[in-house]
């Protein structure tokens, strides 16, 4: 275990597709998660603003706020997609990333995605966002996450 | 529980190592401090520090209360699971969401 989270997903529809709908048609398909919400005041609708590198990822909220998610930091149509994920309640030196490959199998594509960077996550964070403590010891480095790998299969 | 308290728990490689021995079982105090090659007050000092960050608890075998042996606590694996759970349903669930949304307009054929 480690803190990068990895989820991959067939679908029946061309990369080219599927790409197009993750960053055009973001809002119609997004299902809010109260355990990972954006802001105290979410949920808004998100889109993407913009395209290619650069283009943001943004919540609007019914206030008529925005809350910019994050920075698409990859941009390759069918390809790749990666950009940065903050919820309101991040520190500023907290930062974590989602990658999202797109990959043709047959007439299907597998997408996959990799959501990194936790262990970035401050320890004042912990308190306010009800994330367990040990999640954060995971900054600790590599050491840490063998054992708890150990740990796991021990307790198993 | 103070994640401070953890972390400092963990930065000494003597602690970090009790930990390791203990992943494979509980242990008794002078065990420990015979694998380590650690002083007994020296053991006592780092359990004490792993026991007040919670990373270990101690217990008495019912036929000698004299003895002290010394356990993981369960919880913090316990947690970490869940959290990635959590996180994990959230990715799934999304994915799944794309699914059905890409699908619907091709006919899912």
């Amino acid at each position: 275990m480690s803190a990068r989270i990895l989820v991959a997903l067939r679908m029946k529809a061309a990369p080219e597709r599927v790409f197009d709908a993750f960053v055009g048609e973001i809002g119609a398909w997004w299902r809010p998660n109260p355990l990972f919400s954006f802001t105290p005041r979410s949920p808004g609708a998100l889109s993407f603003e913009g395209q290619g590198e650069g283009a943001r990822l943004v919540e609007r909220l019914a206030s008529g706020k925005v809350f910019e998610i994050g920075r698409v930091r990859v941009w390759a149509r069918g390809e790749r997609l990666v950009f940065g994920w903050r919820q309101a309640a991040f520190a500023a030196d907290m930062d974590t990333e989602v990658e999202v490959r797109f990959e043709a199998v047959g007439e299907e594509t597998r997408v996959t995605v990799e959501h990194r960077g936790w262990e970035t996550v401050p320890a004042g964070h912990v308190a306010r966002h009800g994330f367990p403590d040990q999640v954060f010891l995971l900054r600790h480095g590599q050491w840490w996450t063998g054992l708890l790998e150990g740990l796991a299969e021990h307790l198993r | 529980m103070s994640l401070d308290s953890t972390l400092a728990a963990l930065a000494e490689p003597h602690r970090r190592r009790t930990v390791e021995l203990l992943a494979d079982g509980p242990r008794r105090a002078g065990e420990l401090a015979e694998a380590l090659g650690l002083s007994p007050p020296a053991m006592s000092r780092h359990l004490r520090a792993l026991r007040e960050a919670r990373l270990v608890e101690e217990s008495h075998p019912p036929f000698d209360a004299r003895v002290r042996v010394y356990a993981l606590r369960p919880e913090p694996m316990a947690e970490l699971k869940a959290w990635a759970a959590a996180a994990e349903t959230l990715w799934s669930d999304q994915l799944l969401a794309l699914k059905a949304h890409v699908e619907a307009e091709t006919g899912g054929t």
